[in-house]
C-alpha cells in the first residue's frame, strides 16, 4: 500500500476506514485475493466432487459432508486471513513502503485496524464461496442455514484469531518469510490435535488440549451442530477459547499496532 | 428383540494351563438382540451381559467385540465399527452377572456378524463366545451426485473469469 494513495481522505473519513479501502483494493483489484480464492474453489470442488460420487465417501451422512466442506473452509479461509495479516506490515517493511505510509495522517493504531478488518475480508470471501458447495451437499436435509450460521460465527472467531495472531508475528518479524513461516508453523502446530488418536484424545488430558485450542475447539463444536444434530447451546463450553483467542488476540494486535508498526524489524528499538 | 442365552459354559477346571493359577471362572455371555437391521453409516447398539455361573466371584475378565463378515469378498475391520472394542470387567460376585452395551457403527454394507468374547485376563484358558447378532448392512446413498459437475466446475470458472475481467481492466 503506497502512502501517496492515503493523501487526501476526506477529513470525515476514519483513517481505519481509509486504510481498510485501500488495502482492499490492493488484494482485490490487485489480483492477490481473487486468486487465492480461486484456489481455494478448486479445493472445494474436488472435495465436493469426491464426497458426491466416490461410493466410499457417499455413505456419508448428507450432515457429514456438509461438515466436512464447512471445516475445510473454516481451516482454509482463516489460513488465507493468517497469511494476509502476517504479510500486512513486515511485507510493507520489505517492499520499503512501510517509510512512506508511516508519513500519512494515519495512526498506526488505525493502520492496524484497516490492516487486521482487510485481511479478514479473504475469509468472508472464502465463506461466500463455499455457500453454493454447502448449499448443494445439504439440500434435502434442512442443514444449509445451520451450516452456513455456525461457520459464520465459529469461523468468524477463528480468522480473527489467525489474522491478528498473523498481524502480531508481522510487526515482529525481522522479514517476511519469518513472519510467513512462523504463521504456517503455529497453524499447523494448532491443527496438530486433530490427528492425534482417538485413544489420545480421550480422559482429561486430551479433552483440555482440545478445549483450550481455539481451532481444535471451533472445529468440534461446527462437527457437534452438523454432524451430531446437537443444539448450539449444547456444546457451548466448547466456545470459550475461540472466543478468548478472536478477543484477547485481537485486542493484543491493535493495542501492539500502535506502538510497534516501525521500520526496523525485529526487537530492535 | 428375543433375549438369547448362550451356548458357551465354560468348565473351568479343564481349561486351566495346570498351573497354580485361580481356576478360570464359569462364565456365560448373553446379547439381548441376535439379529438387526442397518443403513450403512447409521449406528446401533446392543447389550451383552456376562453372567457368573460359578461359586466363587469372577475376577479379571476382560469382553472383547469381534465383527467379520458373514460373506466372502468383503474386508472388514472391525476398529471402523467401534472404537472401544475391549473393555476389562470389575469382579462379578458368584451367581451375578455385569451388562455390557456395545455401539457400534455399520461401515460396511452385507451379512455381518458381531459376537462378543470375554477371556480371562490371566491368558489362561479359551475364550467364552456369545451367540452372534446377525447384521444386515443395507446400502445407503445419501447424496444424489447429479448436479455436481456443472457446481465443481463452474465456481472455480466464474471465479477465474472475474480475476481475468479484472487484470483485463487493470491494463
Amino acid at each position: 500500500m503506497a502512502a501517496s494513495e492515503h493523501a487526501a481522505p476526506s477529513p470525515a473519513t476514519p483513517g481505519w476506514l481509509v486504510v481498510v479501502g485501500q488495502e482492499l483494493r490492493d488484494l482485490w483489484v490487485g489480483g492477490r485475493g481473487l486468486l487465492l480464492t480461486l484456489a481455494f474453489s478448486v479445493l472445494l470442488s474436488l472435495i465436493a466432487y469426491l464426497v458426491a460420487t466416490n461410493t466410499d465417501l457417499n455413505f456419508l451422512e448428507q450432515r457429514e459432508a456438509v461438515g466436512l466442506v464447512l471445516q475445510v473452509t473454516i481451516a482454509v479461509g482463516s489460513l488465507l486471513a493468517l497469511l494476509a495479516a502476517a504479510d500486512a506490515v513486515s511485507g510493507e517493511r520489505e517492499r520499503g513502503t512501510l517509510e512512506n505510509l508511516l508519513l500519512t495522517p494515519v495512526s498506526r493504531l488505525e493502520l492496524g485496524v484497516g490492516k487486521l478488518l482487510a485481511a479478514l475480508s479473504l475469509w468472508f470471501a472464502a465463506l461466500a464461496v463455499a455457500v453454493p458447495y454447502v448449499w448443494y451437499l445439504g439440500r434435502g436435509v434442512d442443514v444449509v442455514d445451520e451450516a452456513l450460521a455456525a461457520g459464520i460465527v465459529v469461523g468468524t472467531l477463528l480468522a480473527v484469531f489467525l489474522a491478528s495472531l498473523g498481524l502480531i508475528l508481522s510487526l515482529f518479524a525481522a522479514s517476511n518469510r519469518i513472519s510467513l513461516a512462523l504463521g504456517l508453523f503455529i497453524l499447523l502446530a494448532l491443527y496438530a490435535p486433530t490427528q492425534l488418536p482417538t485413544s489420545a484424545r480421550r480422559g482429561w488430558a486430551g479433552d483440555l488440549l482440545l478445549r483450550i485450542n481455539p481451532l481444535t475447539a471451533g472445529e468440534h463444536y461446527v462437527g457437534r451442530i452438523l454432524v451430531d444434530a446437537h443444539s448450539w447451546s449444547e456444546d457451548l463450553s466448547w466456545l470459550v477459547s475461540p472466543v478468548l483467542g478472536a478477543v484477547l488476540f485481537a485486542a493484543a494486535a491493535i493495542a501492539l499496532s500502535g506502538r510497534f508498526i516501525r521500520l526496523p524489524g525485529g526487537f530492535a528499538r | 428383540m428375543r433375549r438369547a442365552a448362550v451356548s458357551a459354559v465354560v468348565a473351568v477346571a479343564l481349561l486351566g494351563a495346570g498351573s497354580a493359577q485361580a481356576a478360570v471362572p464359569d462364565v456365560s455371555v448373553e446379547v439381548d438382540r441376535t439379529h438387526v437391521s442397518a443403513e450403512l453409516g447409521q449406528d446401533f447398539s446392543f447389550r451383552s451381559t456376562i453372567r457368573n455361573r460359578g461359586s466363587s466371584p469372577a475376577a479379571g475378565l476382560v469382553a472383547h467385540l469381534n465383527v467379520l463378515s458373514l460373506r466372502p469378498g468383503l474386508y472388514v475391520d472391525p476398529e471402523d465399527w467401534s472404537e472401544d472394542r475391549t473393555r476389562y470387567l470389575a469382579p462379578i460376585p458368584a451367581g451375578g452377572s455385569t451388562a455390557v452395551t456395545w455401539t457400534v457403527t455399520a461401515v460396511n454394507s452385507g451379512a455381518l456378524g458381531v459376537y462378543v468374547a470375554v477371556l480371562p485376563s490371566s491368558g489362561a484358558g479359551r475364550p467364552i463366545t456369545g451367540p452372534t447378532l446377525r447384521a444386515d448392512i443395507a446400502e445407503r446413498k445419501t447424496i444424489d451426485a447429479g448436479g455436481i459437475v456443472p457446481l465443481a466446475l463452474g465456481v472455480p470458472a466464474l471465479l477465474g473469469a472475474l480475476a481475468v475481467g479484472v487484470r483485463l481492466r487493470r491494463r
